[in-house]
């Protein structure tokens, strides 16, 4: 490159960087496949980021391309002095109008967004107490406290402790909503499910809730997504959705394994089924 | 020109070291402020290259997670703190005087005070890694309670971050008053280059915003030392104050990170298309309109603290993408219709468009709340960020010095050197940040300094890894073509690039206290009018 005439190699930069910003739009499209997430609100967060990734996509390549196109078409050939336009009322306008309408745009879906994912809670909901701490989580059960099986005369509590080496793992339902509080006592932690779409900060003084209806079973990885120190990046954890069922089964074994074999019977009484 | 005897002053010589620590010239201090942060430049580059090798595959121990912590901290640090604020500063003390056509700064000894502030706070920022508990370890946001519970470093970390803040607000004080009260005559606010108005906009930004980080610091300094709760639930403080106070300086400082960037893309760009900025007062009023808005979106940070009203702050970070749009159509306009040759200082400025574009796109995915729940806190921020301060600020910066390089030190960078260092850096940069997002996309939270193998992430990682590596390597040409120009003699002429604004007025490099005599200013292009006057202009 370096031994051609000027010209050419202007013309093959000019190509470079054109080439360049082309393989990133594609890169950019065929990357932003992100799974639609397991839940009814991470379905719409889905669709919110498909609209904004559309909407970035055609502003990327409209400004790219009239950005290659000028570097092209009105490089330096001669010596002339091109005209000397500073720019007038209308065409400023239209530079302020169209940014403002794409944001308002934009802002006005997220809000409808916003407002669908916080209108789910459910009284009914099944509650589950998150602590994190450095550096793992707790997640405890109410027994008196399960959603659709709960029966108020139960009582105790299960917890599922974790250590950095060993990750905890948090067992729900599938298709029904469940209520996460989130808490921390040392530092502030975050509980992020990645296949949730979605997390929610524990801070230390104030308790954070969200609720969430899963709608697919399987093991979903998740990690604390805020630094809390040394061991932050073994602050992982396993989401286990199952079938309600399996769900109350795992419950009374828990009850059983923690808070002694009379337990579990008045805890749900489903053990006999 | 007629010559006349001057009576010198004899007998005293001072060494050229000490001519160098006792000079209150702007010149010499803004060369300084440059040596200074392009070495912190260095070391916060090292210490991403340890980021990314600790980071190139699964569960690696190349670095445990303690000194993993430490060492992303201080990159952090390095960047923001130590190089990219006051490299503007730099730039600023060694330009706005020059581009106003005035002598010095307006307080030529604070201005050196501002500068002389800087090392002893960046050792003593490192010298965290030498004492017991080693140094900074809570992230650059330095989050409570987190950030009480670390040793001595952090401490250390505050008093740098506080005198830091003193010396850039006193800088944005002396910017400010050499501004408003010195510019040559004829030259109006609105004749004024771009730089400078970009400078004007970040010297009011620092001197709101940073010294309510100064408060927050010494908060916690309070918390940690003396007792306070501020910042502790326990005693009836509140976490979440602290990102309050930190993100309502540390929102705008964004802006103090990237402004002056805009303004060296906009004062290159209208050279090297031979016409104006398209729309230099749209440019003006949206720098001040980014400024404003600034202050109006930190909450943005803490979406996911539960504890903001999200539509308010959401609207306001949509907002604030209106007047980043204006100037991408200001630079785009000034682009079409012109004679566009493509030097390596060009070469930068439009890299710095097309990267910040997508810096920009890349952000409103943040601003859009319910996508800011999934993406907040994973790498996908950490590509935004670095589309914003590397491939928007650094790639000023390396503009600026290739185009200011023969004005400042009478040499030119080598061409094929420089475009080689773009090349290379160009594609370096994008290979270490773009798969980022698609690693955020995938869960990879922030600050992780391992992660499992079947986390799926390793191939992205050591991609990203090549790439920031492939960035070091783009350093070469550049110190080649550094070193090759300072054996050469300073053959520069007054003004080598038919350039616009008065810098370029005087003999390169400029002589103690600037100009013998001023062209007129009736424009914010006074040198392209002394060059075409008499000819018809076509506005």
């Amino acid at each position: 490159m370096l031994g051609m005439p000027l010209r050419r190699r202007l013309r093959l930069l000019v190509a470079t960087v054109t080439a360049a910003l082309l393989a990133l739009l594609a890169t950019g499209t065929a990357s932003a496949i992100q799974p639609g997430g397991i839940t009814d609100e991470a379905r719409l967060m889905n669709d919110l980021f498909w609209i904004v990734t559309i909407a970035g996509l055609i502003v990327f390549g409209l400004v790219g391309a009239a950005l290659v196109y000028a570097m092209i078409r009105y490089r330096r050939q001669n010596d002339e002095l091109p005209p000397q336009f500073h720019g007038g009322g209308k065409i400023e306008a239209a530079m302020v109008g169209v940014p403002v309408l794409i944001v308002i745009g934009l802002f006005t879906i997220s809000m409808i967004i916003l407002v669908q994912i916080d209108d789910k809670a459910e009284d009914e909901a099944l509650t589950i107490d998150v602590t994190g701490f450095q550096f793992s989580w707790q997640f405890a059960y109410n027994l008196n406290d399960l959603g659709t099986n709960t029966d108020p005369n139960a009582e105790g509590t299960i917890a599922v402790i974790g250590t950095p080496a060993n990750d905890p793992i948090l067992y729900m339902p599938v298709d029904e909503p469940v209520e996460f509080l989130l808490k921390s006592n040392d530092v502030i932690h975050s509980f992020y499910v990645k296949d949730f779409l979605y997390k929610l900060d524990l801070i230390p003084g104030r308790v954070n809730s969200f609720t969430v209806t899963a709608r697919e079973t399987g093991d979903f990885s998740a990690q604390c997504a805020e630094l809390c120190g040394t061991n932050h990046a073994l602050m992982r954890f396993i989401v286990r959705v199952v079938e309600r069922d399996e769900f109350d089964a795992w419950v009374a074994a828990e009850a059983a394994r923690q808070l002694g074999d009379g337990a579990l019977v008045s805890a749900s009484g489903t053990q006999g089924d | 020109m007629a010559t006349v005897a001057v009576p010198q002053l004899s007998g005293y010589h001072r060494p050229a070291v000490l001519d160098w620590i006792m000079t209150v010239d702007h010149k010499r201090l803004g060369i300084l402020y440059l040596y200074f942060t392009l070495f912190f430049f260095a070391v916060g580059g090292i210490l991403a290259l340890l980021v990314r090798t600790q980071l190139a595959v699964a569960d690696n121990s190349f670095v445990g997670n303690d000194a993993y912590n430490q060492i992303f901290t201080m990159h952090a640090s390095a960047m923001l703190f130590l190089f990219i604020i006051p490299v503007w500063a730099g730039f600023g003390n060694y330009l706005v005087p020059l581009q106003i056509g005035a002598a010095d700064m307006a307080f030529p000894r604070i201005n050196a005070l501002s500068f002389w502030m800087l090392p002893p706070a960046g050792i003593l920022m490192f010298a965290g890694f030498i004492v017991d508990g080693g140094a900074a370890d809570g992230g650059w946001t330095a989050y409570s309670p987190l950030a009480q519970q670390t040793g001595v470093g952090m401490d250390m970390w505050i008093i740098a971050v506080i005198v830091l803040g003193m010396s850039s607000t006193i800088g944005a004080a002396n910017f400010l008053v050499t501004m408003f009260r010195m510019r040559a005559p004829g030259m109006t606010m609105f004749r004024m280059p771009i730089f400078c108005w970009t400078m004007l906009v970040t010297a009011l930004l620092q001197l709101l915003a940073t010294p309510v980080l100064a408060a927050a610091l010494v908060m916690l300094f309070i918390d940690r030392n003396y007792g306070g709760q501020f910042f502790d639930p326990n005693g009836g403080g509140n976490v979440v104050l602290w990102q309050n106070v930190f993100w309502f300086y540390s929102h705008p400082a964004v802006y103090i990170m990237i402004l002056p960037g805009m303004g060296i893309v906009s004062e290159i760009l209208p050279v090297f298309s031979r016409k104006p900025l398209f729309g230099y007062k749209a440019f003006v009023f949206a720098t001040i309109g980014i400024g404003g808005l600034g202050f109006s979106v930190w909450a943005h940070h803490m979406f996911t603290t539960g504890s903001v009203l999200l539509p308010f702050f959401g609207f306001m970070t949509f907002m604030i993408g209106v007047p980043t749009g204006v100037k991408i159509f200001n630079w785009l306009g000034t682009l079409w219709g012109g004679s566009i040759s493509f030097p390596t200082p060009m070469l930068f400025a439009i890299g710095f468009v097309s990267m910040f574009l997508i810096g920009g796109i890349n952000g409103t995915y943040s601003a859009a709340v319910p996508v800011d729940f999934a993406l907040h806190d994973t790498y996908f921020v950490v590509a935004h960020i670095h589309y914003v301060l590397f491939g928007g600020s650094v790639f000023a910066v390396f503009g600026g010095l290739y185009y200011w390089f023969p004005k400042i030190w009478g040499r030119q960078l080598n061409e094929r050197l420089g475009k080689l260092h773009f090349v290379l850096m160009f594609v370096g940069f994008n290979v270490a940040f773009f798969p980022m997002h698609m690693l955020g996309l995938d869960g990879m939270p922030r600050r992780i300094a391992v992660y499992a193998d079947s986390a799926g992430w390793e191939a992205l990682n050591m991609l990203s890894t090549g790439g920031a590596f492939l960035i070091a390597v783009s350093m070469i040409p550049f110190l080649i073509a550094v070193v090759m120009a300072f054996m050469r003699p300073k053959d520069q002429p007054d003004d080598p690039w038919e350039a616009n604004t008065l810098e370029w007025a005087t003999t390169s490099p400029p002589p103690d206290y600037n100009f013998d005599s001023l062209p007129p200013v009736r424009s914010e292009r006074p040198l392209f009018d002394a060059r075409h006057s008499g000819e018809e202009q076509g506005h």
